[in-house]
């Protein structure tokens, strides 16, 4: 009703935790940097059996982009699809409600559910992302193996993360299930303080 | 032990959960006998050598596998997405069960 | 005799100063940094050691030769080696929180204030108590404790293992939680090279320089291995001065990572290795931000086994007296650290190269007291290079005994004539050849194989992609390290599709191993001991083959040979050659044990990482959360969910009385609940329906959209897997929930289904657990207070919105939810789903809507409470154990449909009409307070086994009826309404005599929730 209305505001994911400043070692510049990722479109696109040529139509003429292959992830800025399972992607938007419509769009070729909120996305990046990275993931991130347009699902700290990686300098986007923020940050925090990490203000 | 997915590369077992046998078809339908499920629920060859079995990676694509592993040695002859095993079962006359 | 030894530093008599504190310190050489001293403790006693120095190296300088007694024996001890083999210089490492019992003081790196304390001794070093174990070593000879704890079994935790743990155990562990972190690390590589001696850093010399990615571990601080011990020449450098270059190329090459101060401690299958890197072990107190040790995971595509080989000890009377060491440890102190042992050395050689001691020691300026070969041929040139050094050469002999109390004084040689000669010595170094560190290659039971050319066993098939390189693998000249390690290294390369050649292989200086093998000596005075660190005796091994225990297996059993944390790394091939002479094999027809992980002794803290205290798993919070933090909650931990439990008010003392309040305003007014931790899984296509039918016990056929269902789920074998709702929002879209225990389950357990079972359906799934903060708002006022939630335009009358319907609707002015007519309290209530992000604010919201009728929140105490009072069964109930009709659910399972567990939940034992059944259970005295678990028996019945009827599974003070009620399975139960039966609970004193009733108590027909 109209008198809660102004009282209907989106709480980040990370309000609690990733607070904006230096954490960790102090001297010299950041070896980490996180920005939280709020307020994103995510969803969920799962295909359909034997609709897959018209998933890819439909994606290519929506997002401009070919359906990633597995362990692969198609941006285009904020947007695009990362491979997530079988027959299964998620579809990203920079703002909420970019993603508005798709499950309509796609009817037939793939179903779609609204994750906007069910995934907590950091974005990390500076000189030591890879190595703070390394000592959550199992997963190979040199550059020989991983690299800008290279997803992978897996765990850190027993936690169930997807990364993906946006360019090479190198930029990882990190998503985990929301409930899980907390205990993946204080994860993060102490496997950058020997860096020392930067959080900026979530964007 | 490291298996390696058919999506998501090589992993370690650690982000895998072991079910067992993938040789027990169930037995579908309002036909099946209480003696054919007894059987696939509960009879299973312990195998010292080449054995199909299930594994699902949990902690990754959520993918149900049908792993190819001497029991003996761990050496891992082949991974197969179990949906695609199945459908090619579902296909293939002779493994099909009946449905309802 | 010092004025003999220009070269040594003066005694502490002769001059002060800090070398002259240090009176076993040469004047010059070593690898040691003499301009930073470095103060320590050794149980309390002030001493002075070089940076660079290990802790053993700095007690020997400062002539501390009794460092320790032995397990059993309580024997005093020495420091025997210079390596991670160490077994009897075990020591506690620093004090207060951070204290390390067991600690090698070989590995043990030298740090200014350093305190270390000597262990298994009571009251102190030199005089222990428990030391007249040794005068009573007969009855504690092996198998002592099979034979004498074993009987009557009642004084084993009374009397035997008290008695035991006290006087058994090495060290005490810290008594105050570790102020330290730990983490957790991985690596992937091309090449793992394992350790870092000539033959290692060839290898990864020779893969580095082909760009592949190399990962290069060592154990030690300082990469080099025995070539910083060894007075070598490689192409006219010396050992340390190429080890350097090497190192230096190394550490230019982008793709190389050499770790020091890492420990390879186990190989796993496919290309898996542990690694222990000790990265502030060698520092009081970790720097900020720097974990104490770092457990690396290390995937590897190849494998370069270059661990070196350990010597092995002369088994012989009182070879465990201070004093007594292996050769190549007395040259690695000479040589790396500037430390003679002793002042009077002598040498017991089997082979060529204990003779290199001689020469080291006089190169140092030092003397040797006498030479002993047990080989009757030796060398001319050998011979005159020790007795100008001033030994006494003794051909053809063997040392049979030791003297000395605390420490060695003299020796026993048995000549080759049969007579005793008794030399004054107090060092006596021990070379009786070399055996290749097998331990890493074994991990995966490979087992070693015998090579008659070294007389030791050497890797046999080793695990796929892994190569052994230099003395690990028999080859023990410096010449066959190098060249094997660069050969193999850029093998390894070329194997993961990189040019890789091997260089040239460096010229070396001369070298001999010729070596015959002397096992034990004959006729031995005094104990002989095989294994240190157990104190296992020749004389154990001997009486474990007369008692029959003569496999490889049962002999370690028995005499507890290679148990101990060194894992037999001096001992073991001594204790199998005796066995093989006994037995009249040879050695390699005894066979060997093989080796486990870890490699050495790996602290838990590495293990836990990250992981301890409130990190010792993760913790879900709910998307109320913060309002509850802010609200006075009690937290209640169910699985990783910290769930709010109830919400005290001012004035409330007792958590019954905060939830007697909550069950009370629902009851009659209105409350709010986060139920967001039940699991959601968002099920599409055209056969969601048909799948939906096959994975539920009961029928779906007739459910319309915009309806929500109850659903049950089996397993297979006919239990009950989970209970949830299942709701059509469309045609072909459906939301199912799943408790939360069970949610992560489910999801599986559907997965399993839709991909192995029935791929031919059209099902798309996707967990949406997180996506949706969902609240319960319930009670009579619950309508009221959604009114003024959701957006115009959505009718909530009964009508348009009865019992059991589903919408997607809006709420504050537009944002996407879900509205559910559930109940699980049994009152009109509504669960209410909005994006997680809008969790806080719906909560705020929903507090604020209430507000006018009396709205509070309840926490899962009250939300436990309301549903025993309605019998619905929840965790405690489906317990893996326990059928539909167990559950008093059995009329709602389908009978024209196939689905998972139909059959077998027709199994007679499963269909057993004496099995238990829930029903609920009241107090006959309603003051009488019921405990979950009592054990139902008949009035009257006398408590056994046989009379048992079946357990109480929850219980819960029910406001409603002011007393306790509680539900339970028993025998029959659906036929016994009304019946008096014990609740009989031994544990907590508990006999209630209770009734048994319907397990619905309140509103039973389900009146309210319909209105």
């Amino acid at each position: 009703m109209a008198e809660h209305a102004t009282l209907w505001r989106p709480r980040g994911a990370w309000a609690d935790t990733a607070r904006p400043g230096r954490h960790g070692r102090r001297e010299g510049p950041p070896g980490l940097i996180v920005t939280p990722r709020e307020g994103l479109a995510l969803a969920s696109v799962t295909a359909v059996d034997g609709a897959e040529a018209r998933l890819a139509e439909a994606i290519e003429a929506r997002f401009g982009l070919s359906l990633p292959e597995p362990g692969g992830a198609h941006l285009s800025g904020e947007a695009g699809l990362v491979w997530s399972g079988p027959d299964q992607w998620l579809a990203l938007g920079g703002a909420r409600g970019d993603l508005d419509g798709l499950g309509a769009a796609l009817r037939g070729a793939a179903a779609v559910a609204d994750q906007s909120d069910g995934r907590a996305v950091l974005r990390l990046t500076g000189p030591d992302a890879r190595r703070v990275l390394e000592k959550g993931v199992a997963v190979d991130l040199h550059p020989r193996a991983f690299g800008p347009g290279r997803t992978a699902v897996t765990a850190i700290a027993h936690i169930g993360v997807q990364i993906w990686q946006r360019d090479d300098r190198p930029t990882y986007d990190l998503a985990v299930a929301r409930s899980f923020a907390g205990s993946l940050w204080t994860w993060l925090e102490a496997a950058a303080a020997e860096f020392g990490c930067e959080v900026r203000a979530s964007a | 032990m490291r298996i390696r997915c058919p999506s998501c590369g090589e992993r370690d077992n650690g982000e895998f959960s072991y079910l067992g046998d993938a040789a027990p078809l169930r037995p579908d339908g309002m036909e099946a006998s209480a003696e054919a499920m007894h059987d696939y629920v509960y009879l299973r060859d312990n195998r010292a050598g080449e054995m199909r079995e299930l594994w699902y990676h949990g902690a990754g694509c959520r993918a149900w596998l049908v792993v190819t592993r001497d029991t003996r040695t761990h050496a891992i002859r082949e991974v197969q997405p179990a949906r695609d095993v199945a459908k090619a079962r579902a296909t293939t006359p002779a493994g099909s069960a009946s449905h309802a | 005799m010092l004025d003999r030894r220009p070269n040594f530093a003066p005694s502490p008599a002769e001059g002060g100063g800090l070398v002259g504190s240090q009176p076993f310190r040469t004047a010059a050489g070593g690898l040691i940094d003499r301009r930073r001293a470095r103060d320590f403790t050794f149980d309390g006693r002030r001493l002075s050691g070089f940076h660079g120095d290990t802790l053993a190296s700095a007690l020997l300088a400062n002539g501390v030769r009794l460092v320790g007694r032995s397990f059993k024996y309580h024997r005093p001890r020495g420091i025997l080696s210079a390596g991670s083999e160490e077994p009897n210089a075990l020591v506690e490492l620093r004090s207060g929180a951070r204290r390390e019992p067991n600690t090698r003081a070989t590995m043990a790196e030298l740090y200014e204030g350093l305190e270390a304390t000597s262990q298994n001794r009571w009251p102190s070093l030199a005089v222990d108590a428990l030391s007249v174990n040794a005068l009573l070593s007969p009855v504690f000879a092996a198998g002592f404790y099979y034979k004498t704890f074993m009987w009557p079994a009642a004084f084993w935790e009374a009397l035997y293992e008290p008695l035991i743990r006290r006087a058994a155990g090495l060290g005490r562990a810290a008594d105050a939680p570790d102020p330290d972190t730990y983490e957790h690390i991985h690596a992937h590589c091309d090449v793992l090279v394992i350790g870092g001696g000539p033959a290692g850093l060839s290898a990864a010399l020779a893969a580095g320089r082909s760009g592949a990615r190399v990962i290069l571990v060592d154990e030690d601080f300082s990469l080099g291995g025995r070539l910083l011990a060894e007075r070598r020449e490689i192409d006219g450098l010396s050992g340390p001065e190429w080890v350097e270059q090497a190192v230096a190329e190394l550490k230019n090459l982008p793709e190389v990572r050499c770790l020091s101060r890492t420990t390879l401690f186990g190989v796993y299958d496919h290309g898996a290795y542990g690694a222990v890197e000790r990265v502030s072990d060698h520092l009081g107190v970790p720097p900020a931000h720097t974990p104490r040790q770092r457990l690396w995971r290390i995937v590897a595509r190849r494998a370069v086994l270059a661990a070196g080989a350990i010597e092995r000890p002369h088994v012989f009377g009182g070879n465990d007296r201070p004093g007594v060491m292996l050769a190549g440890a007395v040259r690695t102190y000479l040589n790396r650290y500037g430390v003679l042992p002793g002042h009077s050395p002598a040498v017991f050689t089997s082979s060529d190269d204990g003779w290199r001691t001689v020469a080291d020691i006089a190169a140092a300026g030092g003397r040797v007291a006498a030479v002993v070969d047990s080989r009757s041929e030796v060398p001319v040139a050998l011979r005159r290079m020790a007795e100008s050094a001033g030994a006494q050469v003794v051909a053809g002999g063997q040392v049979i005994g030791t003297r000395g109390h605390l420490a060695l004084s003299g020796i026993a040689v048995r000549d080759s004539y049969g007579g005793t000669l008794h030399i004054p010595c107090d060092t006596l170094a021990m070379a009786n050849g070399w055996n290749p560190v097998v331990h890493l290659d074994s991990h995966l039971s490979r087992r070693p194989v015998w090579s008659e050319d070294i007389h030791g066993f050497v890797p046999g098939t080793l695990p796929s992609g892994m190569v052994a390189a230099g003395a690990a693998s028999g080859r023990l000249t410096l010449s066959e390290a190098l060249e094997s390690g660069a050969r193999l290294g850029a093998e390894a390369a070329e194997s993961c599709d990189f040019t890789a050649t091997a260089p040239a292989t460096p010229r070396t200086d001369p070298e001999s191993t010729a070596h015959t093998p002397l096992w034990r000596v004959a006729k031995p005075k005094g104990k002989a001991f095989v294994d240190f660190q157990n104190d296992v005796a020749a004389s154990d091994v001997e009486l474990a083959h007369r008692e029959g225990f003569r496999a490889v297996e049962h002999l370690k059993r028995y005499t507890t040979l290679g148990m101990a944390t060194d894992q037999g790394k001096t001992s073991n091939l001594a204790g199998l050659s005796i066995m093989a002479e006994l037995t009249g094999q040879p050695i390699p027809a005894v066979g060997t044990t093989v080796f486990r992980p870890p490699f050495t002794p790996v602290a838990i803290g590495a293990f836990a990482g990250h992981h301890r205290a409130k990190e010792f798993r993760a913790t879900r919070h709910v998307p109320s959360h913060a309002w509850a933090t802010e609200n006075n909650v009690q937290f209640l931990e169910t699985g990783l969910w910290l769930r709010p439990a109830y919400f005290p008010r001012a004035g409330e003392t007792d958590w019954l009385q905060t939830v007697i309040r909550e069950v009370e305003t629902v009851r009659s007014k209105v409350g709010l609940c986060d139920v967001s931790t039940f699991g959601k899984i968002d099920i599409q296509g055209r056969d969601a329906l048909a799948f939906i039918e096959r994975v539920c016990a009961n029928p779906f056929g007739t459910l319309k959209v915009g309806r929500s269902r109850y659903a049950l789920l089996l397993r297979e074998d006919g239990f009950v897997l989970d209970d949830g709702t299942v709701s059509r929002l469309s045609e072909t879209h459906f939301i199912m929930t799943a408790s939360t225990a069970n949610a992560a389950r489910v999801m599986q357990h559907l997965e399993f289904c839709r991909q192995w079972l029935w791929p031919e359906l059209d099902v798309q799934m996707s967990s949406v657990s997180e996506q949706w903060a969902q609240y319960a708002v319930a009670g009579p006022r619950a309508r009221d207070v959604l009114k003024r939630i959701v957006d115009p335009g959505f009718d909530l009358s009964n009508e348009a919105f009865p019992f059991l319907g589903a919408a997607e609707i809006t709420v504050g002015g537009g944002i996407p939810a879900r509205l559910f007519r559930i109940s699980f309290s049994g009152e009109l209530a509504y669960e209410i789903a909005v994006p997680a992000a809008y969790g806080d604010a719906a909560w705020r919201a929903i507090m604020g809507a209430g507000l006018p009728y009396g709205i509070c929140p309840y926490g899962a105490e009250a939300l436990s409470v309301m549903r025993i009072e309605k019998g619905h069964a929840a965790g405690a109930e489906i317990n893996g154990q326990t059928t539909a009709r167990d559950l008093a659910l059995g009329g709602m399972l389908a009978k024209k449909k196939d689905y998972v567990g139909r059959l077998m939940k027709e199994r007679p034992a499963l269909t057993d009409p004496d099995r238990p059944i829930l029903v609920g259970v009241r107090p006959v005295d309603p003051s009488q307070r019921l405990r979950a678990g009592a054990h139902f028996l008949a009035v009257g019945a006398e408590p056994s086994l046989a009379a048992d009827e079946g357990t109480m599974t929850s219980v819960a003070y029910s406001p409603s009826l002011g007393h306790w009620i509680g539900l339970g399975l028993i025998r029959r139960g659906h036929e016994r309404h009304g019946e008096r039966v014990r609740a009989y609970d031994p544990v907590r004193g508990g006999d209630v005599e209770v009734e048994i009733c319907n397990a619905a108590f309140v509103d039973p027909a389900g009146e309210r929730m319909h209105g």
